[in-house]
């Protein structure tokens, strides 16, 4: 039972970086990515190469997981500069069906669908993270540095420059922001911290593939965002913890046959995404308008 | 003689991409309403004609009359009860986006869950092929989804200009405003604009279920083709979007030519991609940066 709570809890961590890495450029500079998951992919395929033919330094992995998907980033970011809204969704899904058609076929990198299996355990200094409570701690301390950087960035003066570029970018503009900087930027910090939970995620399974980088697994990170409340602090980390405690809760109800809880949890989820926009559309934890 | 395969192949599907891009186009450039869950309509087009034309055995008068009434009464419906409300409340791009997203999420794995994941086609005489030169195999449906397409373009067209209720459309897109102070209701423009943007998949749902086959996430595929071809040929010009439409299923069918078929997608998001890049207003469109 313990392990079965630490597993999930640990998924928990995972996903509430990639939820508060997306909240970073969806609410904060209004970049709405589908296309989040490919970063999670980089990440992790970094990781998992590097421990299966060179290091199990995690410290190493996240350095060259982070830079790999920062530069990827510009992928990104060149599109983010040229159009906004419907454009960019369109852009970003684009993105995302190329990356997933890379990570299948590549197979000399990848693995393909059969993926990479066997990925030894992280190690910081010579210890190794083999006990699922140590990586437990592992993650959740990985998720406080990353909200506390998010956090401290937000309040900063570059989070201000991204708040008025997302309400006004003509308006930004004339108070003489570098409107291009800032975006690449902090399209940039999402991707790069982004790619952390795909390093996690690849240590703690010890095996990946294409199925957890797909564009469900975009949809599902972006829902975890909007059910939480797009733009505040603790919006993504309600909407992760409820969305990945859902399939769990479903595997409880006994009339449910096990092969349809992936679709039934989509459902749950589609069908919040539309209740939500229609009675609340700042989501459970959002702000009334005006206020922010 | 590949190449002419290819390239027949390439119109056959690019003419259907067409006529669904510009029922997308058509919604999108009235309403303004990114419409996401346009594939969800077609998805639901073609698994009804499926059921009733392959499991029930209806013959397919019937069964396109309903297809039709189920596509039509799928697009008026998300249009009241979904996108009216949330425009009343809050317009912005955002939430209409996400809430026809999930509604998208939500019908593609209801019919997974019905109907199953796997690819299933409906057999019909007319999917198969006869060898016309030497080498060279054509479909009647080929020929059969290029002049239904050309058919409801020149329709849709003629409508659009010769109707009151067409010409109302195009105001719409032009002024919303400006169609209420003429005494028009929006409202019941907008509601026409879903209909028949909507009746204008029928005849691709049906022809793609006899021709390549269906599967539960067909229509995220429609969808982000026409998104592909909407923003390629340029917002609100429905001739952009059906040239786009033809342009992409070309290049997809002849990218097999050089490349592996799992790279045919890929080739469309790159035609995508570059044109957002380089030239976001598309063939015909105007510039809609801001």
């Amino acid at each position: 039972m313990l392990a079965y709570v630490a597993n999930l809890a640990t998924l928990i961590c995972i996903n509430a970086i990639l939820a508060v890495t997306l909240n970073f450029i969806m609410g904060y500079a209004g970049i709405f990515s589908l296309a989040h998951a490919v970063f999670f992919g980089v990440g992790a395929y970094v990781a998992a190469l590097m421990a299966l033919q060179w290091t199990d330094s995690l410290l190493l992995q996240l350095a060259f997981a982070m830079t790999v998907s920062g530069l990827l980033s510009a992928a990104l970011a060149l599109p983010a500069l040229r159009v906004r809204g419907d454009y960019f969704v369109a852009a970003s899904l684009g993105f995302q069906v190329l990356a997933v058609t890379v990570f299948s076929e590549w197979k000399s990198v990848t693995g393909g669908i059969g993926g990479l299996v066997g990925i030894p355990p992280a190690t910081i200094a010579g210890h190794a993270f083999v006990n699922p409570m140590e990586f437990l701690g592992l993650a959740a301390v990985a998720l406080a540095l990353v909200v506390l950087l998010t956090r401290t960035l937000v309040r900063s003066s570059f989070g201000r420059s991204l708040k008025a570029i997302r309400d006004s970018e003509s308006a930004a503009l004339a108070f003489g922001k570098n409107v291009a900087l800032i975006k690449t930027l902090s399209v940039f910090y999402s991707s790069a911290m982004c790619a952390t939970a795909g390093v996690l995620y690849a240590d703690y399974l010890s095996f990946i593939n294409v199925e957890s980088f797909t564009i469900d697994a975009s949809t599902l990170f972006m829902a975890m965002v909007i059910v939480g409340g797009i733009g505040t602090v603790w919006g993504p980390l309600v909407g992760a913890v409820l969305l990945t405690l859902l399939p769990a809760v479903l595997t409880y109800l006994p009339f449910l046959p096990q092969t349809e809880i992936g679709s039934v949890q989509q459902m749950v989820y589609g069908l919040a995404m539309v209740l939500l926009m229609i009675f609340k559309p700042d989501g459970l934890m959002g702000i009334k308008q005006g206020e922010a | 003689m590949l190449l002419v395969q290819l390239i027949i192949n390439g119109v056959q599907v690019g003419a259907l991409y067409g006529l669904t891009a510009v029922g997308f186009s058509l919604i999108f450039g009235a309403t303004k309403i990114f419409h996401f869950a346009h594939g969800a309509s077609f998805a639901i087009s073609a698994y009804v004609f499926y059921y009733l034309y392959a499991v029930l055995n209806l013959g397919w008068p019937i069964s396109i009359l309903a297809c039709s009434i189920a596509v039509v009464l799928f697009g008026v419906t998300l249009d009241r009860y979904v996108y009216v409300p949330i425009q009343r409340s809050n317009g912005s791009f955002f939430t209409v986006f996400v809430a026809s997203f999930g509604v998208a999420v939500v019908i593609q794995n209801l019919i997974g869950t019905v109907f199953g994941r796997g690819f299933i086609s409906v057999s019909s005489a007319l999917s198969k092929s006869v060898e016309v030169a030497p080498g060279l195999y054509v479909a009647p449906t080929a020929g059969i989804a290029i002049v239904i397409a050309a058919a409801c373009f020149v329709a849709l067209q003629l409508f659009l200009g010769r109707t009151n209720i067409g010409i109302a459309l195009r105001a719409l897109s032009e002024s919303p405003a400006l169609v209420r102070t003429f005494g028009l209701n929006p409202k019941a423009i907008s509601t026409c604009a879903f209909a028949l943007g909507s009746l204008l998949v029928v005849p691709a749902a049906v022809l793609t279920s006899m021709t390549s086959g269906l599967n539960a996430a067909i229509g995220g595929r429609v969808m982000l083709i026409s998104i592909a071809a909407t923003i390629v040929g340029g917002v609100g010009s429905l001739r952009g979007a059906a040239c786009a439409g033809l342009l992409l299923g070309v290049a997809e069918n002849l990218a097999v030519w050089r490349f592996d078929p799992q790279w045919s997608e890929a080739v469309t998001f790159i035609i995508l991609f570059t044109f957002i890049v380089l030239r976001p207003s598309g063939f015909f469109g105007r510039v809609v940066t801001s």
